[in-house]
């Protein structure tokens, strides 16, 4: 077989409830209850990780947490600590690394891995991964599952199958039957609306997918359409891109009790943007600030954003601004407020660089 | 109020008007037109608060005065889709307004008129006259550089200088910058500045179409520009335009000179295979020809020569194409000036006949 076209070997590596994971193993009192991680319910928090045993109450992620109180009133609100939880991610990295240099963080915990090239346990993904798992358990004491097939869509869909714990794999083989059973609204992508579009074209799952033509579907979907056919047939040539880069950085924050009027979410801009700026001075300075946008949502949970170009100095009028015109959109109480920031990429290949007349 | 006219005279100050109506609007009335009748003249009113623009049709029989708001974008379509040549009557009372034509009849909601704002009209400093067509050149020659939802708000409107019977238009979007003079009738002491807003910079160069002379009148918050069958008022942008006199190059030593057709083809057909984010066209100038050679993402690669005057030294310098087709697009005359220093300096290009507009364009870093 030609090097260009071998297959490839795909891990998708997917933590077990990592946040609830790491608190468990700094304080093992705690398996015994529903926990959640995330913000206290009196200050209008939303669990952001829980473990297996709160999710048998229904509690789930971006859940707020008042609302997984009432479905669970044993359950333990631990509130997170980010530094715990990125050094753990840290250890888990170094790793991956082990094993290949292509690895593609899409979060804390999770992660593409490429093993195409690799020679540990005979080349065998399925054995490496089995590996992997066994070293996060042991070094960094939280238990992870994994995906392994030919592609990131594959990889991704079968490290859900077996959790927690566990590892599926999809051989290259097996795909055709796979994805034939496989549901649509496990393709990432496919959300609410495209999922009921689709039931209502008599599409539950890959293989009643496969009976639309490319050119139906891009009329259907758009340019969705296109991936939706490569997709529902095992098809994913998206490369692991160990350097993927950011395209934005935003803070925002839920206020523990609405914003009443402009004046009062006004006050409120300056400590967002103290935030905004401590994280942009952390990133490489190869990013060049292009846009800047400000998102409200309202108290009736209506959200809007309003984007505008910008420089690097990003004054707190400009903020003022944004925040104003927003805010006519729904002048009404406020629930959330969030500033950020868009980049272009210096240290992208062919990138250039436009000079300014004014500096 | 009751009047009647042809279509076509009431279609003319709706369609002037229509542009500055808004169609989402948070305020309902902002989406109606205000129609005045005083005498045998219909006054056709739209705003949307910051720029106003009234037209003017004389009506066939004036059998009532008064004044109503009806929808701007109904009543216009309304008036469209009758034929040709067809006779318009039109009546209010109660709340309603009616829209007879020929066997059409249509009942329109209104809202009352002295609830439609208005743009404040303060003092004004100065006044002049221009030509119509003078003043859209001015406008046309510039307006392409002009800044689009930048946060250095200033920069989305044109700045205006009136000085001694000349009148300046400055554009700029903080990458290249646009600058046009006018002669116009005007004796004035010193300069007075005024920042135009984008919406009314477009506006009002639909408006000033035709050859007539226009009167223009400048406070320190609005400017009005008034033509035969129209009244155009703005809110004036409240900032400081950036020293533009600063960022025109002076020390540059690299004269060339070509043929604008041909650079704007060559270019035109070398941005095709530019990368589409950021649009990057390297030029290599050498004794007697310009080079351009862009690259894609795919690897793709598009190379022109053409000769031009030029003896010096070589350079090599990237442009956003696009940066360099808006000014080879407004320039009128055969030949183009550019002059260059380095890499990183800003390019002046303009008409190798006609001083009164130069162009500067910051290069890009290939």
């Amino acid at each position: 077989m030609e090097p260009g076209s071998a297959i490839r070997k795909i891990i998708h590596c997917d933590c077990d409830c990592f946040y609830a994971a790491v608190e468990m193993r700094d304080d093992p009192s705690l398996r015994q209850y529903p926990i959640a991680i995330g913000g206290k319910s009196d200050r209008r928090g939303v669990v952001a990780t829980c473990n297996y045993k709160a999710r048998e109450y229904g509690v789930r992620s971006a859940m707020p947490t008042g609302q997984a109180l009432k479905l669970c009133p044993d359950l333990v609100v631990v509130p997170g600590t980010m530094a715990k939880y990125r050094e753990a991610s840290m250890k888990i990295r170094q790793i991956f690394y082990r094993y290949t240099d292509k690895v593609e963080p899409l979060s804390l915990d999770e992660a593409f891995l490429d093993v195409t090239e690799c020679t540990q346990c005979s080349g065998s993904a399925t054995l490496i991964a089995e590996e992997i798992r066994r070293t996060i358990a042991e070094e960094v004491g939280v238990t992870a599952s994994a995906g392994v097939a030919s592609n990131k869509f594959l990889a991704k869909v079968a490290s859900d199958l077996n959790k927690p714990d566990g590892q599926y794999v999809i051989t290259p083989q097996n795909i055709a039957a796979f994805v034939k059973q496989l549901e649509v609204k496990r393709i990432n992508g496919v959300g609410k609306v495209t999922n009921e579009k689709l039931s209502r074209l008599g599409v539950k799952t890959c293989g009643d997918l496969q009976a639309f033509e490319l050119l139906d579907l891009v009329d259907k979907f758009g340019v969705f359409g296109k991936r939706l056919h490569d997709l529902c047939r095992g098809i994913d040539n998206r490369p692991v891109n160990a350097n993927s880069r950011r395209k934005s950085l935003s803070v925002e924050r839920t206020y523990s009790g609405d914003l009443a009027d402009q004046p009062a979410c006004m006050l409120k801009l300056p400590e967002l943007l103290l935030e905004l700026r401590s994280r942009l001075r952390k990133v490489d300075s190869d990013y060049i600030v292009t846009k800047q946008f400000l998102k409200i949502k309202f108290n009736d949970f209506t959200s809007t954003t309003l984007e505008r170009a910008a420089t690097d100095s990003l004054p707190l009028e400009s903020f003022e601004g944004l925040f104003d015109e927003a805010w006519q959109r729904g002048a009404r109480p406020v629930r959330l407020m969030g500033l950020g920031v868009r980049f272009i990429d210096a240290g992208e290949p062919g990138r250039a660089l436009q000079l300014d007349l004014f500096d | 109020m009751k009047f009647s006219l042809s279509r076509e005279a009431l279609l003319n100050p709706l369609q002037l008007v229509v542009g500055v109506v808004e169609r989402r609007q948070t305020l309902p009335i902002l989406s109606n037109v205000l129609l005045t009748l005083d005498g045998s003249r219909l006054a056709v009113t739209g705003t949307d608060l910051e720029v106003e623009i009234i037209g003017h049709a004389d009506v066939v029989s004036a059998d009532e005065a008064g004044e109503v708001t009806v929808s701007a974008r109904k009543f216009l379509d309304i008036c469209r889709s009758l034929p040709e040549g067809a006779n318009i009557k039109f009546s209010s009372s109660d709340g309603k307004a009616q829209v007879v034509s020929g066997r059409s009849r249509f009942t329109l909601a209104t809202l009352p008129a002295n609830e439609f704002p208005s743009v404040d009209n303060g003092e004004n400093n100065i006044q002049f006259d221009i030509a119509g067509v003078i003043l859209k050149n001015l406008i046309d020659a510039t307006s392409f550089a002009m800044a689009q939802q930048d946060v250095r708000y200033y920069l989305n409107g044109m700045l205006w200088e009136v000085s001694a019977n000349k009148l300046r238009a400055v554009a700029t979007d903080g990458h290249r910058m646009a600058l046009c003079d006018a002669e116009c009738n005007i004796e004035i002491g010193e300069l007075t500045k005024a920042i135009l807003p984008r919406k009314g910079v477009i506006e009002l160069s639909r408006l000033v179409a035709d050859e007539g002379v226009v009167r223009v009148a400048m406070g320190s918050n609005h400017i009005r520009v008034d033509g035969s069958d129209y009244c155009f008022t703005s809110k004036l942008v409240d900032g400081a335009y950036p020293d533009y006199d600063r960022v025109l190059p002076k020390g540059g030593d690299k004269l060339v000179e070509g043929n604008r057709a041909e650079l704007k083809q060559a270019f035109g057909r070398t941005a095709i295979l530019s990368n589409e984010k950021y649009r990057g066209v390297r030029i290599m100038l050498s004794n007697g020809a310009i080079k351009m050679v862009a690259n894609n993402p795919e690897q793709e690669e598009a190379e022109e020569e053409v000769g031009v005057d030029y003896a010096g030294d070589e350079l090599e310098i990237g442009f956003n194409v696009s940066y360099l087709l808006d000014v080879l697009n407004v320039l009128k005359g055969d030949g183009v000036r550019l002059t260059l220093s380095d890499s990183s300096s800003s390019a002046l290009v303009e008409d190798a006949a006609d001083g009164s507009a130069v162009y500067v364009v910051m290069p890009m870093r290939l």
